[in-house]
């Protein structure tokens, strides 16, 4: 029996733009297990990276329950709810989102840094992941000094550092071209063989299947 | 974690480097400037502050009814300060203090010696240590003398000073006096300066023996040390009926003339004022006010100034914070929490500002030298030195960083997460704020220009004002020599009569303006006239005093070239014609107790004291061998300068071992605005600097605003906005907020000017114009600021601008 780690229960997010009321997300129902990789899929403005940020919880949703392994998250303050995605989620953007001033050691310790890691257990870790991405010879360059797949690859290895349960990627291809793609591609799904839960949002048919369930999205609804 | 963030700090500091070099510059001059007014008004504020027994000392001075209302009368009597400690409780100690200067001898030497004249007592009361000597009463003959070390190495070298004999010049006789101590020099914050300690009782014949057991010879400053369970105000209640015992006829007298009593419905009371308020006391218009304006004014300055330089640095932070959006977005997606944030940023901020202090220290001290020459203080940086000042110090410097580079970071960590990711920040409410202190920081700019404006015109119309004397081609120096003054006077006559750019030569006792030796007196006369009392500023001249300065005579005749025939013969001022009220002015007669005098002349009135008090009545009188004290010589216009050597090298013949301090009259009458002077040079580089740091921070914002409207311009060059009209429209937003400036602050400027022109009988008068100047001022150094950036952004080509998204 899989542990269920996202469950979802008629969520919502409506926002008010003006006098409307407008809803992005329409009582949205599903749950995550453990292990899955699962593709939102929909065309722009269908809810995918609202539906994300509110799963990672950088949004809210603003009705209906979700539980995040087990605990209830719409009724948790912000900070336990901080604590909570700082230990178990992981996320991936479109655009890197690199920290420009810092390395690409750096820019991997951060997140370790924000968890009070100590010194010594920080570079191993860094280490290993550098290992792990054969960036090894890169550590000490700049995100401007890389290209993009490059980019995206100390993104991932950021993401991961902190071993979270659940990587959650916003179009993590949408700026490469279709070679890096792939390779990005190749990558999530060997690290969900590995164990680590993935929800991705995408356009692309090809990398939709990759993961091993597609929800499909279209005006806040799943359809 | 901490390295963490000192790398990432420096390495932004470096990536905006013109923001952090604007940042540090306006920070370095504020801090540094700061630093230096801050210390002068520390260090005028500590004046006399270092004695022991500071806060028991209290100088004694009357409220007395006059003609004039009340006037607040500083010099006392011979026997006033014995019979006070007598017949009233209270007194622990008192001394009665007169400070001069003397020619000393030792050997064939001479030394020009500042002098104070006291009682046993002044050792015991005031905190000047002896190091060397008779330690409990070093002054108890009256022919000892105490020394402060300067004047020992000055006289003696490394000779041992204590038992070796000098002599002092008094009453044309050297008087041998043995030196019984030394006392430490005192403190740069001490008021009274001497180089040479005597008993009261050494002075001249004029001064004290002429004057034992007289109440009505009043010549010299009296201090005293309180009892300890006694209130100052509780004493002066208890002074009452020594007044009424030693001033009765003074008091009957004033009551019988209808005079305005005091506040407390009294016609003479004795007064306490604290030793510490001494200094910053006006005993010139009616009774004592004790204003410590000046300093706390400097202060003001220097708090204006660091909060311009910070306004500037919170101004840029928040601009600049949008271009961080991300990075604080992505931290906090990472785990971040605003408490780290925050840190983070404000470390940034602390770093900046450590650099600038550490910069601004050492502007300060690379200044301090200039500092001191120009504004003739001995403040130096050692006087913040002190451990409670330091403490506040620091803790101002901590809460300034705590604000200025706080609230910019308390408000980078409150972003939300995922708008900060998106790189959307919603900015209307940060204009205002950003507005606001525009605002102020121009405000403040042009309340100091125009505060510099009107004082310049004050210093101006006071220094060309016709006094009512020849004040350019008129010579006065000193009599500092060995010889009496008539013998001094004939050998000078006799020198420079010969010379033909020399006019006349004569002397007076009293000074116009302030000479070289920094000495003034004031001999104010009080007797009885058709049965009232009258009060009058008596003079002592020389013959041709009048021709000599060029006074009009208006009634009556000049003095007689014999002066002897004269001596009983007076010559007045309208004011005292005035105030005598007499029908047939030249028939009228003066008697004093001595002698009866007539009134021979009347001449215009002059201003002979300064152009804050309005032309007392006065009385020319030519006594023979009377102290005269100054020697005044009427040169021809040509060729000043040789005029001026032609003189010092008479007296140098004359008075081989005095130093000649001459000068024109209309160099002494600048003295007297040294004052004012000192304001104008710190409020005016205030001022400037102010405009400066005001527009470091413009130049920045346009810097800002340029690139964040960047888009906006190529769109409407695109739809055919022309380069004016881009300029206007960057422009006109900062215009406006100096003009909303200038609208706050030229009242205040008005209200402030105004008042501080009521310090002044003689004044101008405030013109639109002055304020409108100093609103021009800022808006066009404002305009310049701004228009470099702005007419770039507006004619650089719009694809460019554009093709960024």
């Amino acid at each position: 029996m899989q542990n269920i780690l996202v469950s979802l229960n008629e969520a919502t997010r409506t926002v008010n733009s003006g006098s409307n009321k407008v809803t992005l997300l329409d009582n949205i129902n599903f749950n995550v297990e453990e292990g899955e990789f699962i593709s939102l899929m929909g065309p722009s403005g269908s809810g995918k990276s609202t539906l994300l940020n509110c799963i990672g919880m950088l949004d809210n949703f603003t009705g209906g329950g979700y539980t995040f392994l087990g605990e209830p998250v719409h009724s948790m303050k912000e900070k336990n709810r901080s604590k909570l995605y700082k230990e178990y989620i992981g996320f991936v953007f479109q655009a890197y989102h690199l920290i420009d001033e810092l390395t690409v050691y750096e820019n991997i310790e951060t997140p370790l840094l924000y968890k009070n890691v100590k010194s010594s257990e920080r570079k191993a870790m860094v280490a290993d992941m550098l290992d792990r991405f054969n960036i090894v010879g890169k550590k000490d360059l700049f995100p401007i000094q890389l290209s993009g797949g490059q980019q995206q690859l100390v993104g991932i290895a950021r993401a991961l550092i902190g071993q979270p349960k659940l990587i959650l990627a916003d179009e993590p291809t949408g700026n490469l071209n279709s070679k890096q793609s792939e390779e990005i591609m190749e990558l999530f799904a060997q690290l969900n063989k590995e164990g680590v839960t993935i929800i991705q949002a995408t356009h692309s048919e090809s990398n939709a299947a990759y993961g091993s369930r597609i929800i499909n999205l279209l005006d806040g609804k799943i359809v | 974690m901490f390295k963490n963030y000192i790398k990432i700090a420096l390495r932004n500091l470096w990536k905006n480097r013109t923001f952090t070099v604007l940042n540090v510059v306006g920070l370095t001059a504020a801090f540094g400037v700061a630093i230096l007014l801050a210390m002068y008004a520390v260090f005028q504020l500590s004046f006399d502050r270092f004695h022991e027994h500071g806060d028991a000392l209290y100088m004694v001075y009357s409220e007395d009814s006059t003609p004039n209302g009340v006037e607040a009368n500083i010099s006392k009597s011979e026997p006033f300060a014995a019979a006070l400690k007598d017949e009233v409780a209270g007194v622990e100690k008192i001394t009665r203090y007169v400070s001069t200067g003397v020619l000393l001898s030792q050997e064939d030497k001479q030394f020009g010696m500042s002098t104070a004249y006291v009682d046993p007592d002044f050792f015991n009361m005031f905190s000047f240590p002896i190091i060397k000597g008779d330690k409990t009463n070093p002054i108890a003959s009256e022919s000892s003398v105490v020394m402060t070390e300067l004047a020992t190495k000055r006289i003696f070298g490394d000779e041992e000073p204590i038992g070796q004999t000098v002599s002092i010049l008094r009453d044309e006789q050297q008087v041998p006096f043995t030196v019984t101590a030394i006392v430490k020099d005192s403190p740069n914050t001490s008021s009274m300066g001497f180089d040479i300690v005597l008993n009261f009782k050494s002075q001249n014949e004029h001064a004290y023996a002429r004057t034992i057991g007289r109440w009505d010879m009043e010549n010299h400053e009296v201090y005293m040390q309180l009892a300890e369970s006694v209130q100052p105000k509780q004493f002066e209640k208890s002074t009452t009926d020594f007044t009424q015992l030693h001033y009765k006829n003074e008091i009957d007298n004033a009551k019988r003339d209808g005079f305005q009593p005091n506040t407390d419905g009294l016609y003479r009371q004795l007064k306490l004022l604290p030793l510490a308020d001494v200094r910053f006391a006006n005993f010139n218009q009616g009774p004592v006010t004790v204003s410590r304006t000046m300093p706390y004014l400097v202060l003001g300055i220097s708090t204006l100034i660091l909060f311009i330089a910070c306004v500037n640095f919170i101004n840029m932070s928040i601009a600049k914070s949008a271009q961080r959006l991300r990075e604080i977005g992505m931290r906090k997606t990472l785990g971040a929490n605003k408490k780290q944030l925050f840190f983070q940023f404000w470390g940034e901020s602390i770093l900046v500002f450590l650099i600038s202090i550490g910069l601004g220290i050492l502007l300060a001290v690379f200044l301090l030298p200039y500092f001191q020459t120009l504004f003739k203080t001995q403040a130096s940086l050692a006087t913040l030195l002190n451990p409670s000042l330091l403490l506040v110090l620091i803790l101002s410097v901590l809460l300034i960083t705590l604000i200025a580079g706080g609230y910019p970071a308390l408000l980078m960590s409150r972003l939300g997460t995922l708008q900060s990711l998106k790189g959307k920040l919603d900015v209307n409410g940060k204009n205002h704020l950003r507005n606001s202190l525009m605002v102020l920081q121009f405000g403040i700019a042009i309340l100091l220009i125009s505060g510099t404006l009107v004082l310049w015109d004050q210093v101006e119309f006071m220094r060309t004002k016709d006094l009512g004397f020849n004040k350019d081609q008129v010579i006065a120096f000193p009599l500092n020599g060995q010889l009496n003054d008539q013998q001094a006077i004939e050998l000078l006559r006799n020198t420079l009569q010969d010379k033909p750019n020399i006019v006349s030569v004569t002397a007076s006792n009293n000074i116009l303006g302030l000479g070289k030796d920094g000495s003034r007196s004031t001999s104010v006369l009080g007797f009885e006239h058709q049965g009232r009392g009258v009060e009058t500023h008596m003079v002592v001249v020389d013959a041709d005093y009048i021709e000599t300065l060029d006074l009009n005579i208006i009634e009556g005749r000049s003095f007689r070239k014999n002066l002897a025939s004269d001596s009983l013969s007076v010559i007045i001022n309208e004011a005292m014609a005035k105030q005598l009220n007499e029908d047939d002015i030249l028939a009228s007669q003066i008697d004093l107790d001595d002698a009866v005098y007539s009134v021979v002349g009347v001449i215009k009135d002059f201003n002979f004291q300064e152009l804050d008090q309005n032309i007392a009545p006065m009385t020319l009188f030519a006594l023979p061998n009377w102290n005269l004290r100054n020697a005044y010589v009427k040169v021809s216009s040509q060729n000043l300068e040789q005029a001026y050597t032609d003189v010092k090298a008479a007296w140098n013949t004359i008075e081989p071992n005095a130093e000649f301090q001459g000068s024109f009259l209309n160099e002494n009458i600048d003295r007297t605005l040294r004052h004012e002077r000192t304001m104008i040079t710190m409020i005016g580089s205030g001022s400037i600097l102010a405009i400066i740091l005001s527009c470091i921070g413009l130049f920045a914002m346009s810097l800002l605003i340029v690139a964040q409207r960047k888009k906006e311009i190529g769109v409407r060059k695109i739809v055919g906005a022309s380069v004016s009209a881009i300029t206007i429209l960057l422009t006109k937003d900062f215009l406006k907020l100096v003009v909303i400036a200038f609208l706050i602050a030229s009242p205040i400027a008005w209200w402030a000017m105004h008042n501080w022109l009521q310090n002044y009988a003689y004044r101008i008068e405030l013109n639109i114009w002055m304020f409108l100047g100093a609103g021009g001022i800022a808006v066009v150094i404002a305009m310049l600021t701004i228009a470099v950036k702005t007419i770039k952004a507006a004619t650089s080509n719009p694809v460019e601008s554009l093709r960024t998204e």
